[in-house]
Formats: structure tokens, C-alpha cells, sequence
């Protein structure tokens, strides 16, 4: 068979690979993307039936292929030794390898190392494979890095700095907001330039007016009027350095339609942002792809996953891939292909590339002098903190997220502790205690799971649905997204042991956090507690909570810091294993995202984030997408 | 195998009696025209988990109190007074949990005595209809009528989303 030579082959379908599929397709050039997953689907009512129908309304619970429903009961998820494409679920977070695709070196009691690092904490983030990739349940914030962001060690001298400056980011930015449709308000975010320094061109405007905000949003803005908190933590108030930091409320930048756009309708509030928008208000990256095939030159082979990228001579020659299909009973059937471009682009997210990277050229790796692929693994660790209000906020109500305090982003203290922004959610207590599941059963079985039901009392009639009331609407929570450090010793390599049903390695993961990250865990604690008691709201966080169905372990997330006891929860921000810099001994890929060892081969997303910093990845990730973009076209003589 | 259609009477006592349990008004759990037929769809699915002898027999003990006050009739069946309610009771338990949150859940007594084991979302209409989410003055997370910026209002009131609200109660 004769293959046709692209300009450009695209592995993975999701943020990154669409949006540079969608430039060089209206530049003219042939693209072909191979997707590792399913098609996307003509609409999204199936997927909208499996949600509905899912016991546990994870992420991955509309998405084919799945791992994520239960049977009866207290079931097990399907082997991923027998999946073509299995992927990181929530409910397989701690569970075997013959649930969970990522084999992960996990202790229950996360030991301490001579550094004072927890390690053999379980990576706890997940991932799709699928057409539109994990975009798919993005939550839709889009906030732009503040500048220290991209200089952490010229600043503050620690990590690295970012090959790229803050200027050009900014114009990245604005592509990428008007390629998402990002709804907000340059005023709105006006005092965040004093506190963080977060700045815009001037005469910037995003591309629609704001998302209203929430009932829970103005409640917590009010409390905290005239509020500062010091960047030590409330436990050093009076020592040196500790410093004073305004909180304050910002409507949080959203990729969610304000008013129609791209075809789109505007958001109607269905608190469903993650795991599926039912109206498609939120952007997802399936937008982008119906406009990369609407050029013409692009086309997309779906149920094809990369097994090698052939290079000869620092080039790549060719991906060779494996073609598969299943029957009604789930068995697998596949064909090995290869396909030939000029240019090629690995953008499979962060832990399937460096996979994929590793498994190259007879698993000997390639693109990796550096020893920098698959390591560096990097999440915006989350601290959940959760609360009755002394008065009703109505949250379950409007998009997940409506505003953040991001006033604590940046200031001296990252040369010591993380950094985080508070994202405040509007869906009461559900990441966080299993809401409103979890008090609905304790208020009728007696039970105590949520805390609200001390007495183990048991209510019915009108008595119960007052009760439900009460609590329902007075619950918020906030999300702490932790800027965790860069460490050599967090990485994916390939499993030596466990394959997936194509017989693919499978990633294996090291993973723990530093002392940096978890005295940001402290201060993040305390933080939230200081903000609750100015609120007059009443505290319920608990270190431990499992949010599984009965009977399933939530495995070994928790670790104690300074004698305090955490539960690490992932944001779902996989990044840093395919970092980008300006020298090629320490990092993979350069500012464009260009490899340094193969230049004919880009390697894109939030991988090559080389710090995290604490704004939710995808906005920067599809910005540097399009730096690729505008980098590939100059490579073809465009 | 066959059944006979279930006499109206019995889907009307099974809605009633639901309405007592829940705290809801019995045209929100069974409106004059139902194309859903959740009371329907709940009244099967329970006879399935637990047995035509004790729906009968629980039908039974609502229709003895049915002229008693809503409250005085959940508190009576579900034994919200008693230490350890009786399978009777656990199978009225179950009733409140699926019109609650659409998902069957075992009675204890099925279960070795554990309690909340799930055994399915019993339909997406059951999802989509539930009451935790009107008692929250909401709507299901992925299911929503209102439309854009409602959030930044307040709701409209308890009794507005069919609870049969006490004196003085809801917000």
C-alpha cells in the first residue's frame, strides 16, 4: 500500500493538536491526526446517557471506552489489560493494576525521605482517550499567568525560568481567548495588576462580557472586604517576614459563551462543566476540530494509537501505529500501519507523550538527551476546604466556577512555599464530601458520612426536606490549586510489567510532593480557616474523606505535614514531562515547543510547562500551541 | 412472564403515600399528565427489588393512617422515632432515596444489615427528576431549565419547587 505523505501528521485529536491542525489546514497545508480513541460523536446525547446513568459522576463518566461505571453495587472496573486505550480514571485512583491504567509505586502511609519529602503518594489525576481528548471536561477557566510565573528563578531563585517572555505570552494569550471565546472583563481584573501584576496590551478586550457571578461569590466577596492574610501563614503572624496580603474576589476569565459565539449557545448554568457541558456553551476542543476539517485539508484517523516514532539521523522518518477495532464483546482486533509527513507533532497530553517518547526506538527513548522525558510530573495539587455558610448561598446552582480569589498568586514568599489561587465552587459540597448523595443518605439511614447528622438522626416528610434544605444551600467549598515544584524523581517511565490490550507498556508512575509544596499546604489551610471565621461560616474539612461508592478504598492520597493531616486531591493538570528552555542538557522541548534533539518533531501541551505556576493549564497550553503553529509554518517555507 | 397492569388505585396509593414520605406535593410526584410516569417506573422497580407480599403489606399500613397528617405518616412508616427501623420501615427508606436521587438502594435487611449499598441509577429520567435537587432550590447537575445568569439571583422559594413547606418553614 501507498501511503500519503502529509505535511504535517498530528498524534492526538484533543487542545493542542487540534488547534494547530485548524492553522496549518487554513494555511493550506495536509494534515492527518491519528487518534488514539473513539470518533467524536455526531451529538452528545450518548454521551449525556452514560452520565446520567453513572452511579458515580466522575470525569471520565460520559466517555466511551470506559472504565468508569460500576456494576451492581460495589463492582470492579474493567482490566485495562484488555482495553485498547485505557486511561487514568478518578475510580481507579489506588486501585490495582487490574483496574488502574497507571501502575503507580504507592504506599498506604507515604513515607518520609531524607529530604523531608513524602513519597509514594499516588498521582491522582486523570485523563480521556478519546476524540476531543480530556478538554472535553476542562472546567473552562482561563486565567493568564502573572509574570513572575515565567521567572521563578530569576525572581525568586528557585526552578527554573520560563525560554519565552511575558510580552509575547500576552499576545499567545489573546489568540487562544478568541479561539476559545473567552467570556470577561479587563476592569474586573484590574486590581489583580497591583497585587499580582497581571497586566494586558493596552486596550485589550476579551472577546464577550463576563459570566455573571454567583450568590456564593458575592457572599464570600463581601465577608472579605478590607481582608489580608499573612503570606507565612496565620501560625507565624508575628514573625519576621511575615508579610500582610490582600484577599479579594475576582470574577474568574471563563470559556463559556456570555452571549453566542461560534455557533454555540450561552451558558445556562448546568453545573456540569466537568464532566460535560449538555449545550456545548462551554468551548471544548471538538469546536476546534469541526473547524480544522472544515478547511479541507485536514483529516483525522480515529481507533489508531502511536506505538513508535521512527527517527533516523535526528529526523523522524515515520509513526507507526496501531489500527484497532472491537466487537460487541469487547474483543480486540488491530493492524499495524505507518504513515509518512514532513513535520510531525506528538500532543497525546503529558503522560502518553513521554510514554510514547520512551516507547520509541525499541523502547531506547527518543528526543531525550536531556534524560528529562517523563520527568518533572507536576499537578496543581488541590486542597479542598469545605463549609456551611451562616446563611443561605444557594450553590448547585450556575457554572461550576464563577470567581477565585487569585490575590494570593504571587509575592515573596514563593521563594519558600507554594503558591495558590482559591478557586470558590459553586456546587455546594460535591467534589468535596459526595453532596448531595452523601447528606441525603445520612439524613434518612441515620448515617454520619457528611458530618451533618451528629445525632445519627433519621427525617422523612417535610421535616427531611427542610432539613435538605438547610444544608444544601448553605454548603460552598473552596479548591486550592498549589503550585507544586519540579522534581527530577516525579516521573512516568514504562511499566516493565503490565500491558494494555493492544500490548502496549503501560506508564508507571514515582510521584510525592517536596516540603516547598506542602508548606503551601499549610499556609492554604490556614488560609481558608481564616477566611471561613470572617465569614461567621462553620468549618467541616476533613483530611480524609472518601468520596467513592461504599466499599471502595480511595487508596494511599494522604500524608501528614508538621503534624497536620492532608489528603491530596488531583486538579486534573498533568504537566511538566516534556519541559521546554533554552538549553538542551535540562529540557526537552524549546520555547516553540520544538524538540532539541529532533527537529522535525514537535512535542506539545502542558508537559512542556516547566513550572506550574497556579492558573488552571489550558488558556497557556493552546497559547503555546499557537507559537507551534506559527514555528511549524515557518519550518514547511510557509 | 406477563403481569397485569397495576390497578390505578394502588399507583395512586403508592404516589400519596410517596408524596407523605418525601415531603412533596403529590401532583410534583405524580402530575395529572405524567408522559415521565416516575410513580409508575418507582412502584415496578420496588415490587422488583423487594416482593409483591411487602409493597402489599406496606400499601396496607399507609392506607390505615392515610387520613392522618402528611408528617404524622412519614414519621409513622419510617419509624423516624425508633432505634432500629423494621424492614418495613428500610423499604420506605429506600422509596425516599430513589425519588431523593433517582438510584435504587438496598434496605439494610437485604444487605447484612449494611447501609447505602447502591444498586443502580434506576433511569436518566430518575436522575433528571430527583428531589434533592428541588429541595436545594436547584436543579440536577447536567439537567437545567433555567437560563443564563439565574445564578446570580436568588432561587425561588422552597414551596415553589413543590414542597409541602411547614408553617413558617424554607427559605
Amino acid at each position: 500500500m501507498s501511503d500519503p505523505t502529509y505535511d504535517v501528521v498530528i498524534i492526538g485529536a484533543g487542545v493542542s493538536g487540534n488547534l494547530i491542525a485548524k492553522q496549518l489546514g487554513l494555511a493550506g497545508k495536509k494534515v492527518l491526526i491519528l487518534e488514539a480513541g473513539p470518533a467524536v460523536p455526531d451529538s452528545r446525547e450518548q454521551y449525556m446517557e452514560n452520565f446520567y446513568l453513572a452511579l458515580a459522576k466522575t470525569p471520565e463518566s460520559p466517555y466511551p471506552s470506559i472504565a468508569g461505571r460500576l456494576g451492581p453495587g460495589v463492582g470492579t472496573l474493567p482490566n485495562p489489560a484488555d482495553l485498547p486505550t485505557p486511561r487514568a480514571t478518578v475510580l481507579a485512583i489506588g486501585q490495582s493494576p487490574a483496574e488502574s491504567h497507571l501502575i503507580q509505586s504507592q504506599t498506604a502511609g507515604a513515607p518520609i525521605n531524607a529530604q523531608g519529602d513524602v513519597r509514594q503518594l499516588q498521582f491522582s489525576s486523570t485523563y480521556e482517550r478519546v476524540g476531543g481528548g480530556t478538554a472535553w471536561h476542562w472546567l473552562g477557566t482561563s486565567l493568564r499567568l502573572v509574570p513572575h510565573d515565567l521567572t521563578m528563578y530569576s525572581t525568586y531563585g528557585v526552578f527554573q525560568d520560563w525560554p519565552i517572555s511575558y510580552d509575547e505570552m500576552e499576545t499567545l494569550w489573546g489568540l487562544a481567548e478568541t479561539e476559545i471565546g473567552v467570556a470577561a472583563s479587563v476592569a474586573q481584573q484590574e486590581p489583580l495588576q497591583a497585587a499580582i501584576g497581571l497586566t494586558y496590551p493596552p486596550g485589550y478586550q476579551y472577546p464577550m462580557g463576563p459570566i455573571p457571578t454567583s450568590i456564593v461569590d458575592q457572599t464570600i466577596s463581601s465577608a472579605v472586604s478590607g481582608m489580608s492574610v499573612p503570606g507565612d501563614g496565620n501560625e507565624n503572624k508575628n514573625s519576621e517576614g511575615g508579610e500582610e496580603y490582600s484577599v479579594f474576589v475576582t470574577p474568574t476569565p471563563a470559556g463559556r459563551n456570555s452571549q453566542p459565539y461560534q455557533n454555540r449557545r450561552v451558558c445556562a448554568g448546568n453545573t456540569n462543566c466537568i464532566p460535560i457541558c449538555p449545550i456545548q456553551a462551554k468551548w471544548d476542543p471538538t469546536v476546534t476540530l469541526g473547524d480544522a476539517l472544515d478547511t479541507g485539508n485536514v483529516t483525522v484517523i480515529y481507533q489508531a494509537v502511536a506505538v513508535n516514532i521512527a527517527v533516523e539521523n535526528k529526523s523522524v522518518t515515520r509513526i507507526d501505529y496501531l489500527q484497532w477495532s472491537a466487537d460487541a464483546n469487547g474483543n480486540l482486533t488491530s493492524t499495524p500501519q505507518s504513515v509518512t509527513g514532513t513535520l510531525y507533532v506528538l500532543a497525546a497530553h503529558a503522560i502518553e507523550n513521554a510514554k510514547l517518547l520512551l516507547l520509541s526506538n525499541d523502547q531506547q527513548g527518543i528526543a531525550n538527551c536531556s534524560d528529562q522525558v517523563g520527568r518533572n510530573l507536576m499537578d496543581h495539587v488541590l486542597y479542598l476546604a469545605w463549609a456551611l455558610a451562616d446563611q443561605p448561598v444557594w450553590g448547585y446552582r450556575g457554572p461550576l466556577a464563577t470567581s477565585g480569589i487569585e490575590s494570593l498568586r504571587d509575592g515573596e514568599f514563593r521563594s519558600k512555599r507554594a503558591a495558590f489561587r482559591m478557586e470558590i465552587g459553586n456546587e455546594g459540597w460535591n467534589f468535596s464530601a459526595g453532596d448531595p448523595y452523601t447528606t441525603t443518605l445520612d439524613l434518612i439511614l441515620g448515617t454520619n458520612n457528611s458530618q451533618l447528622n451528629p445525632q445519627g438522626q433519621r427525617f422523612g416528610g417535610v421535616a427531611l426536606a427542610e432539613k435538605l434544605n438547610f444544608f444544601l444551600t448553605r454548603q460552598f467549598r473552596f479548591g486550592l490549586l498549589l503550585e507544586q515544584a519540579p522534581q527530577a524523581e516525579n516521573r512516568v517511565t514504562l511499566d516493565p510489567t503490565y500491558k494494555d490490550g493492544l500490548g502496549i507498556p503501560r506508564p508507571h508512575i514515582d510521584y510525592g510532593l517536596d516540603t516547598y509544596t506542602m508548606e503551601g499546604y499549610r499556609v492554604a489551610a490556614d488560609t481558608c480557616s481564616a477566611v471561613f471565621q470572617q465569614m461567621g461560616a462553620k468549618e467541616f474539612t476533613q483530611p480524609t474523606v472518601n468520596p467513592y461508592p461504599p466499599g471502595r478504598n480511595p487508596g494511599p492520597g494522604d500524608f501528614s505535614y508538621q503534624g497536620k493531616e492532608y489528603h491530596l486531591y488531583g486538579a486534573g493538570h498533568i504537566m511538566g514531562t516534556h519541559r521546554m528552555g533554552a538549553d538542551s542538557s535540562d529540557s526537552v522541548v524549546d520555547a516553540s515547543q520544538r524538540s532539541h534533539d529532533v527537529p522535525n518533531l514537535w512535542i506539545v501541551g502542558s508537559g512542556s510547562f516547566p513550572t506550574v505556576a497556579t492558573a488552571n493549564p489550558t488558556l497557556t497550553l493552546m497559547a503555546l500551541a499557537f507559537k507551534s503553529a506559527q514555528s511549524i509554518l515557518a519550518a514547511l517555507g510557509s | 412472564m406477563t403481569t397485569a397492569p397495576v390497578p390505578e388505585q394502588t399507583l395512586a396509593d403508592f404516589a400519596n403515600m410517596s408524596a407523605a414520605l418525601t415531603g412533596f406535593q403529590a401532583n410534583v410526584l405524580r402530575p395529572f399528565l405524567d408522559p415521565v410516569n416516575l410513580s409508575g417506573l418507582y412502584y415496578d422497580f420496588a415490587v422488583s427489588q423487594v416482593g409483591q407480599p411487602a409493597m402489599d403489606a406496606l400499601l396496607g399500613a399507609y392506607r390505615a393512617i392515610a387520613t392522618q397528617p402528611v408528617q404524622i405518616i412519614a414519621d409513622t412508616l419510617l419509624e423516624t422515632a425508633s432505634p432500629k427501623p423494621s424492614n418495613q420501615a428500610q423499604i420506605c427508606q429506600s422509596i425516599v432515596l430513589v425519588w431523593y436521587l433517582g438510584s435504587w438502594y438496598k434496605p439494610a435487611y437485604q444487605n447484612n444489615g449494611l447501609l447505602g449499598a447502591v444498586v443502580q441509577v434506576v433511569s436518566s429520567q430518575a436522575y433528571t427528576n430527583g428531589l434533592v435537587w428541588k429541595a436545594a432550590q436547584a436543579h440536577p447537575m447536567g439537567f437545567s431549565a433555567f437560563t443564563f445568569g439565574y445564578w446570580s439571583q436568588p432561587p425561588a422559594s422552597l414551596a415553589t419547587f413543590g414542597v409541602n413547606v411547614s408553617s413558617g418553614g424554607g427559605q
